[in-house]
């Protein structure tokens, strides 16, 4: 029970909304403040912005964890799934407001960016907790907005805009996916509720067969489109490469970790009677998805579209744990999104700190003689880059071992055959840049970013990397622990 | 008495000192000066040293420690404890290992004075101290797999030391590959173990093995049934001849000589090669339950022993001879344990390391003083000019040639006596002749080596003439004291541990050592009557050895070069190491090259990198990745029609399919 108690007693355990009624509070008041911060003065958005994350985080940390709390007639639930998210995205949201300290300094409006970022966090907070598809959508919607314009921030950088928009027109479409898939649903169970539609469909007609399929079908487009499953992931390159690098971090982290807790919850909680479909689907999907991230991945010069493949590639990892279907599946790609967050933070911290006179050190070739010229960075980048690859005993190798694990176990050998191959493939590109780093010459001057904040990033996820590389087992814990209920 | 426990503190302090000044010097060497790492080294190995002596008095009053310390894999009921064991086995191991490293140590501020690797030196036989320490202290298979295979990899990394060299990079490959297939076995072994036991604990293990052989379990391995505590030790032995360089995995050893001559005398003869002969008296217990697992150690042992010192007659590279020393000798410990006297194989593995070390740092200080030249037809004479080291060197070789009351003279000869009274019909006599008869020999080579380079005829080349000096302190004192080492530990041995008398010998080492009484030869030994040296034919065989080198060497002669005359193949045959080498070459290099380039050429080139069928894989992985590239047009309708015709895809496929 929620020890918090409102001055007004309607509804029930308003108190474990507490930390999204704080965030929403904060970053609207950050908006007003930001217009009286002078423009030299408007780094104490960005802090003022960390300071909104921690106040959330502690009001999430000291709800009780454990139970499954409901609120808003059940339609809110705080449970230990959607705590953990929570932490995680807040955590992705400060490394991604770190990042952005220097690089964004000379951008204008900069306090709208951190209020949007913050915003789009709120968004992310009510997807994992919505056990309706009415509140997921309102959630997912706030924080496609927000992450849209986050994207588009440059405004008189081309690429910046066109990636927006590009996101903008087919996170639209998208949408129009989700909640055509959603009305056959509700056409069929007239419930919104996951658990209810779960019931109903259970006992559901031999005649409505096909338009369940044909929704559920239309939500995992949604939901795929989301997560940049193929073939949902033609705009992932463009906009990371297009957006802000600082956003493309936030972005290649946290509404993926929103994505696939809500796609989790959709699946095991609405869909359980069509378990044998929808794996079949995923299978599908997992296949295309972990071929062609690997593979396009290759044909990248640009590290940030190869980091976007990449990601494609990893989210095609991650779906195994969505095939297995079992609470350790779950946990998997729990503990791959977690891992997966420090990895890509990391990885995209070093990409920020290379920023040189406006045009950013994007090309892989930029990277060539790194290590001799910085080689903490070329050290703190060629773990990253073996922890993404897999390689033991970083973190990265026991993310996929346990989503593998999950598949071997629930009886998709082949899947997990297919994705140990393409991970193999996938090592090429990832140790193609540390060949760079280690091997090649200095091509042209290096300038870098020096913040201490950022420098800080970079070693912390370095660290993690190595650290839960070593000692797995508390983050393996947290997750299995998060995914109990299912 | 058995209810005092060591301190586990001061335990892990033993091999942690080590560990850290290698970490320290391997991390920072090369910011450090020289001076400050040579002194974090030593001092940390010396203090190491002290506690392994002040373990070893506590131990002597019955002191013992078990337990472990943390678990380092656990894998459903695959658990991996790190513990250690401290018995009287491991106690006079860790004092050997930790003595010898120590002066070493010392010796290498001298030694190694002026090279560019000087630090890294330092951070490799600090890091080999902590490798072997695990490896005696452990109190389970892993944690010994675990220092067997560190202490590999460091002998590796030394043996290429100066890996500029061709020859040192050769020679640092061939053990490495010599000792995989040993090593090969010895997981096997350990696996094995595992599997039937379901425990790698030592005490687990060994109380389990008596209801384990009556059970008389078997399996059938290539054909042959055999008992599976055979299988086990058998496999077991193959690391042990891999790590100890018996035949026919002996060939690395007298190559590793490519490396530094500190080394030569702590990893290549004191410490890292006679862990193999630890390993089978650690390991009684299993051992002493199979006569054809004991029967094959006394056979390996007693033709290693044989063969290594007829090579050893003839080589005229000063550190070659002393590894075929090396070898021969190792082959008697491995006698020892095959006959049930492990207590004489432990003693003969500590005097040895004493006199070998010795042996080996004196012929470093002659190389030093001779400008690296390690031929013994271009020294002799040198007692004029390097009077310590030509005493320290007489006493090694008195101890090894089996002099009483040189420390050698003691092991050696209860090995011996041990080998003839233990019946196991022609495989202990063959053993018995092959040591007594290697006595000869090594008591000729080792003063022919002695002679050739102290005395004889001075025949050092005019340009090095000048700069012949005795070396300095740093290096004499570490002589001096292991040359009393060389000297007192077999007569303390005898005397102070009374490690030769069979009940005693029970008493000494308690229960680190299992022997069944029906093959300990000590006790029957103790049927007998005490004889005095005199008597022993063991001492004639070696004074006739020396009597031999002095009557061809001492002064220069024409005898060796008319002797060689007479029969010019068997001379051929020796000086090529009985060409072990050139068979390896032919049967297993030569195969395994073709091989490798035919998998190379027609598997790898022709599929992977060019071929057939569309200039191969690498082409076709780039190839789709460009097309990939492609379908990533730019356009927003593009994409939109994949998503659509995602979704529809899918759909279809799905009602079909249902």
């Amino acid at each position: 029970m929620a020890n918090i108690t409102f001055p007004f007693p309607y509804p029930e355990h308003l108190g474990i909304m507490l930390p999204e009624i704080l965030l929403a509070v904060l970053a609207m008041a950050l908006l007003l403040w930001d217009l009286f911060v002078p423009k030299e003065k408007k780094g104490m958005i960005a802090w003022a912005a960390v300071a909104s994350c921690v106040v959330t985080l502690i009001a999430l940390l000291q709800l009780p964890a454990g139970d499954s709390l409901h609120t808003f007639y059940g339609y809110f639930v705080l449970d230990p799934f959607a705590a953990y998210a929570k932490v995680l995205m807040i955590a992705a949201t400060v490394l991604a407001i770190f990042l952005s300290l220097d690089f964004m300094k000379d951008e204008q409006n900069v306090g709208e960016y951190y209020c949007l970022m913050l915003f789009a966090l709120l968004g992310m907070m009510f997807m994992v907790s919505a056990t309706n598809f009415v509140v997921m959508y309102l959630g997912l919607e706030l924080m496609a907005l927000c992450v849209y314009v986050l994207v588009a921030y440059q405004r008189d950088v081309l690429r910046s805009s066109e990636a927006g928009l590009k996101y903008f027109i087919l996170g639209a479409l998208s949408s129009g996916m989700l909640l055509y898939g959603l009305s056959f649903i509700y056409g069929v169970t007239t419930d919104f509720m996951f658990a209810g539609i779960g019931e109903a469909l259970r006992h559901v007609e031999d005649g409505s067969r096909l338009a369940v399929l044909l929704g559920m079908l239309f939500i995992i487009a949604g939901l795929a489109f989301k997560v940049s499953v193929a073939p949902f992931h033609m705009w992932t390159p463009d906009t990371y490469e297009g957006a802000p690098t600082p956003v493309t971090a936030f972005m290649s982290v946290a509404p993926k970790v929103a994505g696939f807790v809500v796609f989790i919850r959709v699946l095991a909680d609405a869909f359980p009677a069509l378990q044998t479909e929808y794996t079949t689907v995923l299978s599908v999907l997992a296949v295309l998805t972990i071929g062609i991230g690997n593979v396009a991945a290759i044909a990248q010069r640009n590290i940030k579209r190869m980091l976007a493949y990449s990601t494609i590639g990893h989210v095609g990892f991650m779906l195994l744990g969505l095939i297995a279907a079992t609470q350790e599946g779950y946990s998997g790609a729990m503990v791959y999104l977690t891992i997966y967050l420090f990895m890509n933070m990391g990885a995209f911290a070093i990409i920020v700190l290379m920023r040189r006179d406006g045009i950013q050190g994007e090309l892989l070739d930029d990277f060539a003689g790194l290590a001799r010229v910085r080689p903490g960075y070329a050290l703190a980048m060629g773990l990253l880059l073996f922890s993404l690859a897999g390689i033991p005993f970083l973190a990265g190798f026991w993310a996929k071992f346990a989503v593998f694990a999950a598949a071997i176990h629930s009886g998709h050998i082949w899947l997990a055959v297919y994705a140990i191959v393409f991970s193999v493939v996938g090592c090429f590109y990832y140790l193609r840049v540390v060949k760079y780093m280690y091997f090649d010459k200095e091509r042209v001057a290096f300038n870098f970013i020096e913040n201490p904040v950022m420098q800080a990033t970079v070693v912390v996820t370095s660290l993690a990397v190595v650290i839960f590389g070593l000692y797995p087992k508390p983050v393996m814990a947290m997750c299995s622990a998060a995914v109990s209920m299912f | 008495m058995q209810d005092m426990t060591l301190s586990s503190t001061e335990l892990l302090l033993i091999p942690a000192l080590p560990l850290i000044a290698a970490l320290i010097a391997g991390l920072f060497g090369w910011k450090l000066k020289e001076s400050l790492t040579h002194w974090i080294c030593c001092v940390g190995v010396a203090v190491s040293a002290l506690l392994s002596i002040d373990v070893f008095m506590q131990v002597l009053d019955g002191a013992r420690f078990y337990g472990n310390f943390w678990s380092w894999v656990i894998s459903d009921h695959f658990v991996v404890p790190v513990g250690m064991m401290i018995d009287p086995l491991t106690a006079i191991m860790m004092l050997t290992v930790t003595i010898v490293s120590a002066c070493v140590h010392v010796y290498t501020i001298g030694y190694m004075h002026g090279d560019p690797g000087y630090t890294r030196f330092f951070s490799y036989i600090s890091g080999f101290t902590f490798s072997m320490l695990v490896l005696v202290m452990g109190n389970n298979f892993f944690t010994l797999f675990f220092g067997w295979e560190a202490v590999g990899l460091v002998s590796y990394l030394l043996i290429g030391f100066w890996y500029r060299r061709e020859s040192a990079n050769v020679a640092a490959m061939k053990a490495f590959i010599v000792n995989r297939v040993g090593d090969f076995g010895f997981a096997i072994g350990i696996l094995a173990v595992w599997y039937y036991f379901g425990t790698v604990d030592y005490h687990e293990v060994f109380a389990a093995v008596k209801p384990f052989v009556e059970q008389g379990i078997s399996l059938h391995f290539l054909g042959w049934q055999m008992d599976a505590i055979t299988f086990i030790c058998l496999a077991l032995f193959v690391g042990a001849m891999g790590k100890s360089g018996q035949v026919p995995l002996h060939v690395w050893l007298p190559d590793s000589m490519e490396g530094p001559t500190p080394i030569s005398a702590l990893i290549h003869a004191a410490t890292m090669v006679t862990a193999g002969v630890f390993m089978v008296a650690r390991l009684s217990p299993m051992f002493e339950f199979s006569e054809t697992a004991l029967a094959a150690v006394i056979l390996v042992g007693a033709i290693t022993a044989w063969m290594c010192a007829t090579i050893g007659l003839v080589q005229n590279d000063i550190k070659r001879v002393i590894a075929y020393s090396t070898c021969s000798q190792l082959g008697y410990m491995f006698v020892a344990c095959g006959v049930s006297a492990y207590s004489a194989g432990i003693f003969h593995l500590m005097t040895h390391a004493y006199f070998k070390a010795l042996l080996f740092l004196a012929a470093g200080s002659v190389i030093h003083a001779v400008l690296a030249d390690q031929d013994i037809r271009r020294m002799g004479q040198l007692r004029k000019y390097m009077p310590i080291t030509y005493v320290t060197m007489l006493i090694a070789a008195l101890a090894l040639s089996g002099v009483p009351p040189f420390a050698g003279f003691w092991s050696k000869d209860l090995i011996i006596e041990a080998a003839m009274v233990r019946d196991m019909g022609w495989v202990s006599e063959l053993a018995y002749w092959a040591v007594l008869s290697g006595v000869f020999m090594t008591a000729f080579y080792t003063f022919r080596m002695f002679f050739l380079t102290f005395h004889n005829s001075d025949r050092v080349p005019a340009a090095t003439k000048p700069k012949l000096h005795e070396s300095p302190k740093v290096i004499t004192i570490p002589l001096i004291i292991l040359a009393v080492g060389a000297f007192g530990s077999g007569l303390w041995g005898v005397y102070g541990l009374d490690i030769a008398n069979a009940e005693v010998v029970q008493g000494f080492f308690g229960s680190s050592i299992f022997v069944l009484d029906a093959h300990n030869p000590l006790l029957k030994l103790e049927l007998e009557e005490h004889h005095s040296f005199l008597l022993s034919a063991p001492f004639w065989f070696a004074v006739g050895g020396i009597a031999l080198a002095y009557a061809m060497y001492f002064r220069e002669s024409a005898m060796p070069a008319k002797l060689a005359a007479m029969a010019p193949p068997l001379y051929r045959f020796l000086l090529n190491k009985w060409y072990w080498d050139e068979m390896y070459d032919r049967f297993l290099v030569r195969p395994a090259r073709c091989v490798g380039t035919m998998l190379w050429q027609g598997v790898d080139l022709a599929t992977i990198d060019k071929g057939v069928i569309h200039r191969g894989l690498i082409d076709q992985v780039a190839n789709g990745a460009a097309r990939l590239r492609r379908m990533q047009s730019g356009m927003v309708f593009h994409y939109a029609f994949a998503m659509v015709i995602g979704v529809f895809g899918l759909l279809t496929w799905l009602i079909l399919k249902a």
